[in-house]
């Protein structure tokens, strides 16, 4: 009614028409919605009034009308009875789901079914009145019917949705989705039934060749040239949910159907990820995710795509998408036409397949790097879903948090601890060779590490332990780092070039080239340049501080183990040191060469010392029978100023090893004149064998130990007193080392007539149990005996005792001067003024850790991390 | 069961010992390096680095008396006592 002045200008006889044409109209409309009486009459009927009407310019308000009788309809007849259906569902979710295992399934069928059917009569009423409006356009020569009508019909879909829509009861969106998680559940079980068999061989063609095949032949099966048996019911099953997904669409819930199946494949796939990717990390899982995506989902949905007639929108360029799978190119090969839909949801999948197996693996990545290198699939299958996730800082966070809760704890051993930081650099440097999430995770256990005493001395034993073949206990973690050693020394020349300048402009042009900005996540104060070469060693040297630390802690260690050899093979210890000398440089391993020197120089003056007394003048020793002679005396003769500090104790041994003893440096002064040689007598090693009535037992003890059980040859009784004595030791010394050769059952420890003067006496009887203990006297004993005594070598915190304490008296005087000092300022202090022969050439935590020592006998305070004198 | 130990035979005995040049001095008057050390262009000491005496019984690391020998012309003295430098037999 867009002009007024048309109503005006009408008669009597036209109003009278229009009334009687609406009367006509509405009464067919009724009927016609009724679909009571002859379908022909009514139809011409309605078609009559409607074309009267219009011819009154009363188009519009015909259809408002029609639409209104339509809506009411629908309303009233078939909502009501649709959402009535799912009502049962409201109340069985209040008792639990088990009860409606296919109940979706039924009801949703039918009631679908149902008001599809109401939906299509409606709509064929709809069309009566488009066919009454087109007919009246064509008279009247007009072209834009065929829009007209569509514009109807997308009017009436709208209704429809909204009136569902407005009226969708809370619970109703729960049922598609279960229907669709049933209908999966059933299809994923009868494909996995069906390939069965097949599953196994291709999985075996996929590892001995590469993936292609198996990707290319699954691509087949989704084009539809699948084979299976069950082709039919799959089929059948396909369109079931097809049918179901069409009847929903038409009703205008296409997202929240889509909500549906998407979460429904979702559901399943996290399922299927969980299920193959189990706790165990030996086997790569995410290939065998992708031909199952492949296999079941993606099937599925290109079944329904093409059975809902969707996949007519082809993409004319499917390969525009970079699919994460594009890397294997062959996958799309035979393949003319991929449904830009298809590849979508593949793309889809796949992302949040990648998502689930990272959210999973990162969750249990403690686990993970604690097997690792077994686990490297794992880790493996970790970086590429990383690679596509982009959520590196996810892993660093929550490997951080378990690190903190699981690693590092007093509960801990300090091996365990690096033992794990080599493998988290090994594991991490897989996933991201730039080292950015490294350093981030590696941070916490540096800082913890440093805080614990005997880190140094547990890398230096991971370091050189590893090819002496200790074949108990750490033994792992050593080759580790011992092979990493050895790839660094092999990796040397290349690093040497690059760290050199780039004199080449070629060269400088192509590294330039090959240069990739940092992940966004790195720290920029850090320098890209450290970040670029991920070094174990580096690492670990970092943690300790200084690598003259570590070369100091290496030094004490060859030493105690140079000075317990009993040959002179030193194979090992060299191979390891010409490692170190790679790694840190040749001036500060000098001293260490010095001392495997000294090994090989006493090998060749050992030889010759025999060499020339090989003569007949030779006197051998005699004793109870007991032939000794100097070729049973080897020595090792050390350049004692390249050697850490050694503690000297006096000891009497025997007299005729005294004898050789001397005869030895007799010898050598004569060789090497004017050289001459200072014992350290309480060094070495002695095997000695104990013969008794019906057996011998065979030892490797140090020479305290030979000096003690010797004694007994002359008498099987002693006071500790009187032993010391004659040994030349101190008592409670005496007392330490002696229980050696109590606990080994030769000797029995009975209290004295006076107190602290026990006495020893050589054991007679023995039980059978002793017996066996007896018999595996053995070296590995003499080592725990060493444990428990004292060190030969002075370590290196003792050392570092000594050297600091001669800066006692200028940090008392600073004190006495200034009332109190930070430490950084004693630090600055001392460089200044230690300058002279007194060079003063500690670290802050040197310092520190002796200031706490100072403190600790109560020369010092420490208040607020400032120093004061004790009052 | 009675036990005796009949004897003790000791199979090996692996001493530990300490070379030293045995010179009065603690350290080189040329280089101002232990005696027992190596002068400062040597690596390794004891055989490789040895100490020489001079008839005036002052001692030395051979290389270091040697370039202060070499550098000295026409007559080297010893450079401690400022006696002619000879070496002792």
């Amino acid at each position: 009614m867009e002009d007024p002045g048309i109503l005006e200008s009408l008669g009597d006889e036209s109003i009278e028409e229009i009334l009687h044409s609406w009367n006509d109209f509405c009464a067919s409309t009724e009927s016609l919605l009724r679909g009571t009486g002859s379908d022909s009459a009514i139809e011409s009927e309605f078609a009559s009034s409607v074309k009267s009407l219009c011819r009154h310019g009363l188009c519009s308000l015909v259809s408002d009308h029609f639409f209104q009788v339509l809506e009411e309809d629908f309303k009233r007849n078939s909502v009501f009875k649709f959402w009535k259906n799912f009502d049962a569902y409201r109340d069985f979710s209040a008792t639990g789901l088990d009860e409606l295992q296919d109940w979706p399934e039924k009801i949703l069928c039918k009631s679908l079914e149902e008001i599809c059917t109401e939906k299509l009569f409606q709509e064929k009423c709809l069309s009566n009145l488009v066919h009454a409006l087109r007919s009246r356009e064509e008279s009247k020569g007009n072209q834009k019917s065929e829009s007209e009508g569509e514009i109807l019909l997308s009017r009436y879909q709208l209704m429809v949705s909204s009136v569902l829509l407005a009226t969708l009861p809370w619970h109703f969106p729960e049922i598609p989705r279960l229907y669709f998680k049933g209908k999966l559940e059933e299809l994923s079980m009868t494909m996995a039934s069906e390939y069965g068999d097949g599953w196994d061989v291709q999985f075996n063609v996929k590892n001995d060749l590469n993936g292609n095949k198996l990707s290319s032949s699954f691509e087949m099966d989704i084009d539809g040239n699948y084979q299976g048996t069950n082709i039919l019911k799959n089929n059948k099953l396909v369109q079931n949910i097809g049918d179901v997904v069409r009847d929903l669409r038409s009703l205008g819930f296409t997202s929240m159907t889509e909500d549906a199946y998407a979460s429904a494949i979702f559901l399943l796939l996290k399922n299927k990820v969980c299920e193959l990717a189990s706790d165990d990390y030996r086997s790569p899982v995410l290939e065998s995710i992708k031909q199952w995506i492949q296999a079941v989902p993606l099937h599925l949905l290109h079944a329904l795509i093409a059975y809902l007639g969707d996949s007519v929108e082809y993409n004319s360029v499917p390969m525009s998408i970079k699919s994460p799978l594009a890397s294997h190119p062959s996958c799309y090969t035979g393949i003319d036409v991929h449904s830009e839909g298809l590849v979508r949801w593949k793309l889809r999948l796949e992302y949040f397949a990648y998502e689930t197996l990272q959210d999973l693996r990162i969750g249990k990545l403690f686990d993970i790097i604690v097997d690792y290198p077994e686990s490297s699939p794992a880790i493996e299958d970790l970086k590429q879903c990383l690679e596509y996730t982009g959520q590196h800082s996810k892993l660093v966070d929550s490997f951080i948090s378990a690190l903190r809760y699981r690693l590092l704890t007093a509960g801990a051993s300090t091996n365990d601890i690096l033992h794990q930081y080599v493998s988290t650099i090994k594991a991490l440097r897989t996933i991201d060779p730039t080292g950015v999430f490294l350093e981030a995770v590696g941070e916490p256990i540096r800082d913890y590490l440093r805080g614990r005493k005997d880190t140094i001395k547990c890398i230096v034993t991971m370091l050189t332990d590893g090819n002496g073949g200790n074949p108990s206990g750490t033994g792992n973690t050593a080759d580790s780092l011992l092979e990493e050693l050895n790839k660094d020394a092999e990796n040397q020349d290349n690093t040497d070039c690059e760290d050199d300048f780039i004199s080449d402009d070629k060269q400088a042009w192509i590294n330039a080239e090959c240069w990739e900005p940092d992940p966004v996540e790195a720290d920029p104060s850090k320098g890209s340049r450290n970040r670029r070469k991920v070094d174990i060693l580096g690492m670990m040297v970092s943690i300790i501080g200084s690598k003259d630390q570590l070369v100091n802690e290496y030094r004490v260690m060859l030493a105690e183990k140079l000075l317990n050899k009993s040959d002179y093979d030193i194979d090992s210890e060299i191979r390891t040191l010409e490692l170190l000398k790679i790694h840190f440089g040749e001036s500060s391993m000098q001293r260490c060469e010095i001392m495997l020197n000294d090994l090989i120089g006493s090998k060749r003056t050992n030889t010759n010392i025999k060499a020339s007394t090989m003569r007949p003048s030779q006197r051998d020793v005699m004793k109870e029978d007991a032939v000794f002679s100097l070729d049973s005396v080897d020595a090792t003769i050390i350049s004692s100023n390249f050697w850490p500090p050694i503690q000297a104790e006096s000891l009497n041994i025997p007299e005729p090893v005294e004898q050789l003893l001397s005869d030895y440096a007799k010898r050598f002064h004569e060789i090497k004149t004017p050289r001459k040689l200072l014992w350290k007598k309480n060094l070495g090693t002695v095997k000695l064998e104990l013969q008794f009535e019906d057996r011998s037992l065979q030892f490797t003890v140090s020479p305290v130990h030979a000096a003690i059980i010797m004694q007994f040859q002359e008498q099987t009784s002693w006071t500790s007193k009187n032993l010391a004595a004659a040994i030349g030791i101190p008592v409670d010394t005496l007392h330490r080392r002696i229980s050696f050769w109590i606990s080994k059952g030769i000797l029995v420890e009975t209290p004295g007539a006076v107190a602290n003067d026990n006495n020893f006496t050589l054991i007679e009887e023995l039980g059978d149990a002793n017996r066996n203990g007896m018999t595996s006297g053995s070296c590995e004993e003499l080592l725990m005996a060493d444990e428990e005594g004292e060190k030969t070598v002075a370590s290196v915190e003792e050392q570092l005792r000594k050297e600091m304490t001669v800066y006692e008296k200028f940090i008392v005087g600073m004190l006495t001067n200034f009332g109190s000092m930070a430490l950084d300022r004693i630090h600055n202090t001392l460089k200044m003024f230690c300058v002279a022969e007194l060079s003063y050439d500690k670290s802050l935590q040197q310092l520190q850790s002796f200031l706490f020592e100072l403190a600790s006998e109560e020369k010092l305070e420490i208040k607020d991390g400032l120093y004061y004198l004790k009052k | 069961m009675k036990v005796k130990i009949l004897r003790i035979l000791l199979d090996r005995w692996h001493a530990v010992a300490a070379w030293t040049w045995d010179a009065q001095d603690e350290t080189c008057g040329i280089c101002r390096m232990a005696f027992d050390g190596c002068c400062p262009d040597c690596k390794f000491p004891g055989d490789d680095c040895p100490l020489i005496w001079g008839a005036c019984n002052h001692a030395f690391h051979l290389h270091c008396i040697l370039k202060w020998v070499n550098s000295q012309t026409p007559q080297p003295h010893c450079p401690m006592c400022r006696r002619e430098w000879q070496f002792k037999a």
